[in-house]
């Protein structure tokens, strides 16, 4: 009786288990600059995914009505996180998928007093580049940024 | 001029933009860019100098940039950075060839230009001496013969700058697989170009008038009628293709627009001229034998006045003897129509669509009554010979089709 029950959880552990993808790298080349639309949405052609940003909007200028036509910039870095920002914000917001979603990992603070006037965003894997005019910063996953 | 000046400030700009930049999304966008403007000079080529010019600019383009190879490679996606380069190399191959064929075809039409002037000048010789040979009206045997083979050599003549035009148009329509509308700026004026050089408008106007002068001065056997209107055909054929699209290239230049319709009426005026020319002929048949008939133009009124000329025969037949009937009959039927017309001129005027089977079915119809009206023993055998007539048509016609389609196909 003992032995049929510990090979039932031996089949039983067996069939629940997960698997794991890795090592992974999901960095992009280049960041991708999107518009967003009339009702939020970002739509980007080559990775082929859209969502909406209202949320981001809201949480940066707390106006989520800023965003229709408004510019963002994004790029994954090699662990998959995106990195997003835009022309005015003062953070970088770093997301990761959830079931048709992205979810707020963290943001960045880049500067308490000064807005991102022109921002870019260049892959120095494991790290992201962040350029603004003169300015150069170097952001990771966990939330560090390094100004250069 | 201005597309290679839009090409340097262009290719400047984004040049020093990728020194300053620092974004590689900036960079790929510049990468990008200077592509599509080398794409678009290469279309916009309008010489082969102007090609080799842009190989250079590639190969400049190509160092400035080596430095991003790799991150161009996954950033260009599906493209990468040598396929790229390979597509502009192509674009550029392609474009070289078409200037070389344009080199070669330019020649060949400076060669045809060259051969057409001679001809046109013997040509207008052989003219003034015919028609001086025409006037003398008592001609002795040397002048006849002195005639005729200056006819000869000028037909020759003739059918050879006939050639020569037609393989004139054939070349400008190589560079018609374009429809006109898909034509850039440069590849229009090239072709205007082309058309200035080789004197297009003269030459087939003149091909179009010497042909008409021709058989206006000479006595053209049947054959070289069929042979003349097949040549006719064939250069109408070729003319409406080219002569809408040449149209549309000169769409804003009305001297052009109204030489192309010149040349329209021309065509008209050549057809005209040998369909008047051999109904004029065959009416003189019948008028040798004394007969006399109203002139027609056309094969429903060849067919119309026939039939009216016989209805009146048959029914003025009992004022008549019978030999006298019998003898109008054969002068008109046995002397003329189907010793001379039959023979000679029906090939001509059926395969030409001077006269349809119909037509000519109905002749023969009205013949077999007129027949059957003074020799009533002879009915049947003629409404035989009738019905073979008929289905001879029939089958001749059903045959011209089946090449015709062949041919098409």
């Amino acid at each position: 009786m003992k032995l049929f029950q510990s090979v039932l959880l031996i089949i039983m552990s067996t069939g629940c288990s997960s698997i794991t993808l890795q090592p992974g790298d999901f960095s992009w080349p280049i960041e991708t600059v999107l518009k967003v639309d009339e009702k939020g949405f970002i739509t980007e052609d080559r990775y082929s995914f859209s969502v909406n940003v209202r949320p981001l909007f809201q949480e940066e200028f707390a106006d989520s009505a800023a965003a229709a036509g408004k510019e963002i910039r994004m790029i994954r870095d090699q662990s998959g996180f995106y990195f997003i920002t835009g022309e005015g914000f003062k953070n970088v917001y770093l997301f990761l998928p959830i079931e048709a979603g992205l979810e707020m990992g963290d943001a960045i603070s880049i500067s308490d007093s000064l807005a991102l006037s022109a921002p870019l965003f260049n892959q120095k894997s494991p790290n992201i580049e962040l350029l603004d005019g003169p300015r150069k910063y170097l952001l990771h996953n966990s939330g560090t940024v390094r100004q250069l | 001029m201005k597309t290679r000046i839009l090409f340097t400030a262009l290719f400047l700009i984004s040049s020093w933009s990728i020194f300053y930049a620092q974004s590689d999304y900036d960079m790929t966008q510049n990468f990008k860019n200077n592509c599509r403007i080398i794409e678009l000079s290469i279309r916009n080529a309008s010489s082969f100098a102007e090609c080799s010019e842009i190989e250079e600019k590639i190969e400049k383009f190509r160092s400035e940039f080596i430095d991003s190879k790799i991150i161009l490679d996954k950033a260009l996606y599906p493209d990468d950075f040598n396929s790229s380069f390979n597509k502009l190399e192509t674009n550029l191959a392609v474009r070289k060839k078409d200037f070389t064929q344009i080199s070669d075809l330019t020649l060949q039409v400076e060669t045809m230009k060259t051969n057409l002037q001679e001809i046109n000048r013997i040509n207008e010789g052989l003219l003034i001496q015919i028609n001086e040979l025409n006037k003398i009206s008592a001609k002795n045997e040397k002048e006849i013969l002195k005639l005729n083979k200056l006819v000869s050599q000028l037909r020759s003549n003739v059918k050879q700058r006939d050639l020569l035009v037609r393989d004139l148009v054939d070349s400008l329509l190589v560079d018609f697989i374009k429809s006109p509308a898909d034509l850039n700026r440069a590849e229009k004026q090239s072709f205007i170009s082309k058309i200035r050089k080789s004197n297009l408008f003269y030459n087939i106007e003149r091909t179009i008038a010497d042909n008409i002068e021709f058989v206006k001065v000479t006595s053209l056997t049947p054959t070289d009628f069929a042979e003349m209107k097949d040549q006719y055909h064939d250069f109408n054929k070729v003319w409406k293709q080219i002569g809408p699209r040449l149209g549309e290239v000169y769409l804003n230049r009305k001297e052009n627009q109204s030489e192309i319709t010149g040349i329209d009426s021309l065509f008209n005026a050549w057809d005209n001229e040998m369909d008047a020319e051999i109904w004029g002929r065959i009416g003189n048949l019948f008028k040798d034998k004394g007969i006399v008939m109203p002139s027609y133009s056309n094969g429903e009124q060849f067919s119309e006045v026939i039939n009216k000329y016989i209805d009146n025969e048959i029914k003025s037949a009992a004022a008549k003897s019978k030999e006298e009937s019998e003898k109008i009959y054969g002068d008109f039927a046995d002397d003329v129509y189907f010793k001379s017309v039959v023979p000679e001129w029906m090939p001509v005027l059926i395969s030409s669509g001077m006269l349809t089977p119909a037509n000519r079915a109905s002749i023969e119809g009205k013949i077999a009554e007129w027949k059957k009206e003074i020799d009533p023993s002879t009915s049947y055998a003629i409404y035989i010979v009738a019905g073979m007539i008929i289905l001879g048509t029939i089958i001749l016609l059903g045959f011209q089709r089946m090449r015709v389609k062949i041919a098409e196909a």
